[in-house]
């Protein structure tokens, strides 16, 4: 048997680009045979009347990858044989693929945004920023200033960060493991995710959660496995979801207040007292904050240099930490303490 | 500073190639060099994007890429002059949209910056956040980070780098030392609520970086700042390990893991036993690790040596004292008022 001549080996960028011109030319949509007899870099593998399962399943990730870039690629139903998946028809609508004429960018706003960009330069968003500021240079506005010495940055480090990102843009369902503060164990938890907030630099999802099918909260930080994407999908009911959830992070803020004394020139001292309302002459702050043991975590870390008074609960929360350092780390002796 | 490229993946490479047409179509004749500055990338994958642009286009009526149904550019200008000008084009009239998740980590970015002080006019941002939410092909994803009021120090510190004047301020260093510290400053760096001024020490002769709130007394003094900051070369990273630096062994419970990424950057893998974590971390000193011991009680148990386990157990000891001194002082109180 004769071995078809191996076919001309076209770079993966010429295909995906030959597709998009393709697709935004067409009018009425293409189907996905016209697409792979016909298109750039499909047309040189497709097989006429042969199996082209594999050239189909490459459409399919060329696919994802060309909407990933924000690019709407459309399929339309035939409306003779609705159902029928080989008579889908694709196209990229002009209209929402173009960047709206009367949307335009100082050189000023230009500026702000690159900075907006480069705050994400680490950690997961700091491909999506990249991209976007290649479209905003395509509409060739030179930005007005260098932004000198200047390096603002919002880490997102937490892993969980980019699989929720993804979620949320999908509207599915996730599922991950939670260490709730103030807990030793984590727990499963099936969540239904509908925003990604930054509130005192800590990043939270706000979301339903599935088991409780209640509004929850949760702290990135605090997701201690892999976070997984459900295919299953929800419709969110409502809007503006971030805005409420940070409005809610600061009621809750504003609500708790403690009170803690700081040793005269310590480290607590310069750094916690500009964080909080000072009282007593200085000798004491005023701290808000949204989670009791996040911040019975950082009082312990000063060890004696602070001193809770109130709230109970806080003052607790800080003495159980500090003995329970000492007992793990006392040697060949007695621990005096007893419980 | 020649920065350094990276290869473009595949998506970013058609990203460039939807980007550029529309800037070429605005720019009649324009040099390589200048649209790769424009674009950040280098000249020789404009070129690349060029020539594939040149020999792309649409199937067309005869479904067989005829000359018309391509874009051209003057391959003479091109191939001889480094120049590219378009001839012909097709499909492509301009820029794409923003994705959801680009426009909103824009957003996001905005936000964040809409906290410091040289961006106080919330309307010009907030119309920009339309604007970007306007030219995104799907509605921006709920991404948001809330503006935290910024540090005082941020301005004056901001305009001394601009003016290259020395600043002048109280220190507690990370050893719990006060200090008079005069600084050439170079660049202001923040991560998420955390600000840091990095810059010419004059006391140390050597660039080091500050807290913001570790610093007191801020003086601009009005001197120039001196040249050795221009020779310094500022790492990437704020922090950096010494060969000073001491090596402890720790535990760490394994579900615990991830939370301890801030701090465990310099520490070594571990072997994983029952749900524990063996290994060990570098600190620059024990007054820092007996801090994050206590922060991170029943998270982290330092295990050796010895004298790092009795700076833990010191120093977290005499935190819980002061709860047991008033203990006693209320409980004594009470007794006295009874036998009153």
């Amino acid at each position: 048997m004769a071995t078809p001549s191996k076919p001309e080996r076209i770079p993966v960028e010429e295909r995906l680009f030959s597709l998009v011109l393709a697709l935004l030319a067409t009018e009425g949509g293409l189907t996905k045979n016209e697409i792979l007899s016909t298109v750039q870099g499909y047309r040189q593998r497709f097989q006429l009347g042969g199996d082209n399962s594999s050239l189909e399943r490459q459409f399919e990730r060329d696919k994802d990858d060309i909407r990933d870039l924000g690019v709407p690629l459309e399929t339309v139903e035939s409306p003779l044989e609705p159902g029928n998946n080989q008579s889908l028809r694709y196209l990229i609508p002009k209209g929402s693929y173009d960047l709206p004429q009367d949307i335009v960018f100082s050189a000023k706003e230009i500026t702000l945004l690159t900075l907006a960009a480069t705050v994400w330069r680490e950690g997961s968003l700091s491909g999506e920023t990249r991209r976007a500021l290649m479209k905003l240079r395509s509409l060739g506005v030179e930005s007005n200033e260098a932004i000198i010495g200047y390096a603002p940055k919002l880490s997102a480090r937490e892993s969980a960060f980019e699989p929720l990102n993804i979620a949320l843009e999908r509207k599915a369902i996730v599922t991950f493991s939670y260490l709730k503060p103030g807990e030793r164990a984590s727990r499963q938890r099936r969540v239904a995710p509908l925003a990604l907030v930054q509130h005192q630099g800590r990043w939270h999802l706000h979301g339903i959660d599935q088991g409780a099918d209640a509004p929850r909260t949760f702290l990135l930080s605090r997701i201690v496995d892999a976070v997984r994407i459900t295919p299953r999908t929800f419709e969110p009911q409502g809007t503006d979801f971030a805005a409420r959830a940070l409005d809610e992070l600061d009621a809750i803020w504003n609500a708790n207040v403690a009170v803690v004394e700081l040793a005269p020139g310590s480290d607590a001292s310069v750094r916690l007292a500009r964080r909080g309302e000072a009282i007593d002459d200085g000798s004491s702050v005023l701290l808000h904050y949204t989670d009791l043991n996040i911040l019975a975590d950082e009082l312990a870390g000063y060890g004696p240099e602070v001193l809770v008074r109130s709230p109970d609960a806080l003052r607790d929360a800080v003495r159980q930490r500090l003995l329970a350092v000492v007992a793990a780390h006392e040697d060949r002796q007695e621990a005096r303490e007893d419980g | 500073m020649a920065e350094a490229r990276t290869p473009l993946h595949a998506q970013d490479k058609l990203l460039l190639l939807l980007s550029l047409v529309p800037y070429l179509m605005d720019h009649d004749r324009v040099a390589v060099g200048d649209v790769a500055e424009h674009f950040g990338v280098s000249p020789q994958q404009i070129r690349d994007a060029v020539r594939l642009i040149a020999v792309s286009g649409v199937p067309g009526e005869t479904r067989q890429y005829q000359p018309g149904d391509l874009f051209d550019i003057a391959w003479d200008d091109f191939e001889q002059n480094d120049q590219i000008v378009l001839t012909h084009l097709v499909a492509i009239d301009d820029s794409p949209r923003f994705s959801a998740r680009e426009a909103s980590a824009l957003i996001a970015g905005l936000q964040y910056l809409s906290a410091l002080p040289e961006n106080q006019d919330r309307e010009a941002i907030g119309m920009l956040m339309t604007k970007l939410a306007r030219g995104s092909s799907a509605t921006p994803s709920e991404v948001a980070v809330a503006g935290a009021d910024a540090d005082a120090a941020l301005a004056p510190i901001r305009s001394a780098i601009e003016t290259g004047t020395q600043v002048e301020f109280d220190y507690l260093n990370a050893r719990g030392e006060h200090e008079r510290r005069r600084v050439d400053p170079l660049r202001v760096e923040s991560v998420d609520q955390d600000w840091y001024l990095r810059g010419w020490c004059h006391l140390r002769q050597a660039v080091r970086t500050f807290r913001f709130d570790r610093m007191a007394s801020l003086e601009v003094t009005g001197e120039p700042a001196s040249d050795h900051g221009a020779h310094a070369s500022l790492p990437e990273n704020l922090f950096e390990g010494s060969p000073e630096d001491l090596l402890v062994d720790i535990d760490v419970a394994a579900s615990a893991r991830v939370l301890l990424a801030d701090y465990l950057r310099e520490a070594a893998p571990g072997v994983e036993e029952n749900g524990v974590i063996h290994t060990s971390m570098r600190v620059t000193h024990y007054h820092g690790l007996k801090r994050l011991a206590a922060r991170l009680s029943g998270v982290l148990t330092v295990t050796g040596p010895a004298e790092a386990r009795r700076a833990v157990a010191e120093w977290a000891a005499a935190g819980a004292a002061r709860y047991e001194n008033k203990h006693e002082h209320e409980h004594k109180n009470e007794h006295d008022t009874g036998n009153a």
